[in-house]
């Protein structure tokens, strides 16, 4: 091995004569020599991959497992699959019965989330390089899975133009100077109140007016619809589950902490034959209102105790500084207690969001052949698709793997962006 | 010590002849005869026998203690004597098991309506600053006066702004707690105290989480409040502001009222054995 050159050191300043008055004597900033990034590039390597013979040894074995996986995965994609159960049922797989004549609602939809995602970027956050790359590829995939062949190909079109939505929302938000205090203070509020309306707006769309309504979703935009009900209806739930589970008022607390060990006692498919047999006669409604309820029902035991782990792990201080300002135990857990939980329990609620999202195929054992996984079997019943079932279902987890690392990211940013101030 | 005379007799007699007269044996003193600038102040705090028990520990054994508008009191003890938690019974963070506080006419008791009025007149400073972490300087001070006074916001603001000049930092306003230094987020502690326009101030040992360098700035923010007429109870282990600012120096031990009088007799003179170890420990 060659020798490394000598790591560049300051020069150690003397300690300044003693009796004198104490002030600390930084020496004056310079700029340091940087080893050449060749040089630093195949340090990196040695270190990492290849520190000693055991660690090469390793090295060999898992690059060994990887390329045989890689070598398998592309013979399959490439060579080996009939990727025509996807293209030959696209419209099945998005949307199902969904009826085509309204497909608009979709695509303005998918476009006004797009551009939401893109506003909240641009206002908490920046995009990186590995943003763009994702988007470039999902966007590949998508493209791609519209344009090969048949009467689609608009589609692709409408899918730009989403993204497109996502870029502008972005550009318009982080244009805006983050200085001044005010006008941020405005756009934070906007773009906040934007979103928490994202949803109704969107439901709105898809259900009200013309030739559709509940019945009407299916396909990936079920899963797409599921998903954010069960989870804007679990922290709706949660939230004063947690508040009244910490409650002093013991009949409170013990109710609140029964429905939260029942619920969670039993798994969410024994929950949604709940809605499929015995809610029927309760509440009755469209079997896609039950199974929505009972999704928010489920995560919202969750979320409250991921809410009540953060109520505990604040210190007493800031209840007690809300008593000493004179604010009232409302106000206390509205402006104080709660805006805090919540950000420390971003972590764990993302966690239990993508955990339902992926649980949204549950629903297609009760509403059989309705959802994405769902639509998926109805295509390989298909008989000239039968052989090709393998396809379709690594379709369907790839599409469920894009969505659930989508969240992971904008999790991690929104955790970064509300890091500010924190102690 | 086997001395059966009260506090209140030990601090009339040490006072001067005039005071001896003074027969009351209750521990607590006659603030007048200790401070003459305070002779004719109306009592803005009644404490009389109040007890406090945390569980099977007594925390507060039979206070009583008698505070003057525009008063300084210092409460000194070594830890756990319960100074902490009297002036946490001031503004009912604590309630207090027996025994009667009234604070500036109004009595404290169940009565949640007399608690939140008292608690917008009543301003308290702690230990660990216990700024809210999420809003930024500026909001933290205009939280109170908003929410509970209902001032409306630009108002708010511009108090908030006035208050930050007068602790000194008005150029940190749109920061967050975190990124400012202990001795800074004390002050702005003190200024979101202060924008409730309280009476009284309360302070639960407002030095002693910071780091020597930073201890100055807040005394003297607590200095210039203390020649503003404010009435402030302080507890402290910083002698230098006890001797210096203090009308009286009250001294705890084991939950109870020991010794009481101006910080001259307590440097000079002090009559009980438990407050002459202590002052002979930390001074």
């Amino acid at each position: 091995m060659s020798e490394l050159p000598p790591i560049p050191r300051p020069e150690q300043q003397p300690l300044p004569p003693a009796g004198g008055p104490r002030r600390i004597v930084l020496p004056p900033h310079r700029e340091r020599a940087r080893r050449p990034r060749s040089v630093r590039a195949r340090e990196w390597v040695r270190r990492n991959l290849f520190p000693s013979w055991r660690g090469t040894l390793l090295t060999a074995l898992a690059a060994g497992v990887l390329g045989l996986i890689a070598a398998g995965v592309i013979a399959f994609v490439f060579f080996g699959a009939n990727w025509e159960v996807i293209t030959h049922n696209r419209w099945l797989l998005f949307a199902g019965g969904f009826p085509r004549e309204e497909a608009w609602r979709l695509w303005v939809s998918i476009a006004v989330v797009f551009g939401l995602i893109g506003l909240a970027y641009g206002t908490w956050s920046s995009l990186g390089r590995r943003d763009h790359l994702f988007v470039l590829l999902v966007g590949g995939f998508v493209i791609f899975l519209m344009a090969h062949g048949g009467a689609e190909i608009w589609s692709s079109v409408y899918f730009l133009i989403a993204v497109g939505c996502m870029y502008l929302g972005y550009l318009l938000t982080y244009q805006l100077p983050r200085a001044t205090s005010s006008l941020r203070t405005l756009q934070v509020r906007v773009v906040g109140g934007l979103l928490i309306l994202a949803l109704p707006i969107v439901l709105l769309l898809l259900l009200v007016g013309g030739d559709v309504g509940i019945r009407s979703l299916d396909g990936f935009v079920l899963n797409l619809v599921l998903a954010p009900v069960g989870i804007v209806g679990g922290i709706l739930i949660g939230i004063p589950l947690a508040v009244g589970r910490a409650s002093s008022l013991k009949s409170i607390s013990w109710t609140c902490t029964a429905y939260i060990e029942i619920v969670r006692g039993a798994p969410l498919l024994g929950w949604l034959f709940v809605a499929l047999f015995i809610l029927d006669d309760i509440i009755g409604g469209d079997l896609i209102i039950r199974a929505m309820v009972v999704m928010a029902v489920f995560t919202g035991a969750y979320m409250a105790e991921y809410i009540r782990g953060a109520l505990q792990a604040l210190p007493r201080g800031q209840y007690e500084a809300g008593q000493a300002v004179g604010l009232n135990q409302w106000q206390r857990t509205r402006l104080i207690i709660m805006p805090q939980a919540l950000r420390i329990s971003i972590p764990p609620m993302v966690g239990q969001a993508i955990s339902i999202w992926k649980d949204t195929t549950l629903v297609t054992v009760i509403l059989p052949l309705r959802e994405l996984k769902g639509n998926a079997d109805s295509a390989i019943s298909q008989f000239e698709f039968t052989p090709d079932r393998i396809e379709a279902y690594v379709f369907v987890a790839v599409i469920f793997w894009i969505v659930a690392f989508m969240m992971s990211r904008i999790s991690q940013r929104v955790e970064r962006a509300q890091g500010v101030g924190e102690r | 010590m086997p001395d059966e005379r009260s506090p209140a007799d030990i601090i009339a007699e040490s006072a001067g002849p005039k005071a001896a007269v003074a027969t009351d044996r209750s521990p607590s003193a006659e603030p007048d005869e200790l401070s003459p600038r305070l002779a004719n102040a109306r009592d803005m705090i009644v404490t009389e026998h109040v007890d406090k028990w945390f569980g099977d520990f007594q925390a507060l054994d039979d206070v009583t203690l008698n505070i003057k508008e525009e008063e300084i009191v210092v409460i000194l003890g070594p830890s756990g004597s319960g100074k902490s938690t009297y002036i946490r019974c001031l503004n009912r963070l604590e309630e207090h098991d027996a025994g009667r506080i009234v604070i500036d006419g109004i009595e404290l008791n169940e009565d949640v309506r007399a608690m939140q009025a008292i608690r917008s007149e009543v301003g308290m400073v702690f230990q660990q600053f216990n700024l809210f972490p999420h809003l930024s300087v500026l909001s933290n001070i205009t939280l109170g006066p908003q929410k509970v006074r209902h001032v409306p916001k630009l108002e708010a603001e511009a108090l908030a702004m006035q208050l930050l000049e007068r602790v000194g930092i008005p150029e940190q306003a749109d920061k967050f707690p975190a990124q400012l230094s202990g001795g800074q987020q004390q002050r702005v502690a003190i200024a979101r105290a202060l924008a409730m326009q309280p009476k009284i101030m309360l302070f639960d040992e407002p030095t002693s989480a910071l780091d020597p360098e930073m201890i100055k700035e807040v005394l003297d923010v607590m200095q210039e409040l203390a020649e503003s007429g404010m009435t402030m109870i302080v507890v402290t282990h910083e002698m230098g502001f006890a001797r210096e600012v203090a009308d009286r120096l009250v001294f705890f031990d084991e939950g109870a009222l020991v010794e009481q009088g101006t910080p001259e007799h307590f440097f000079t003179n002090p009559r009980e054995e438990r407050t002459k170890l202590f002052l002979s420990q930390i001074l």
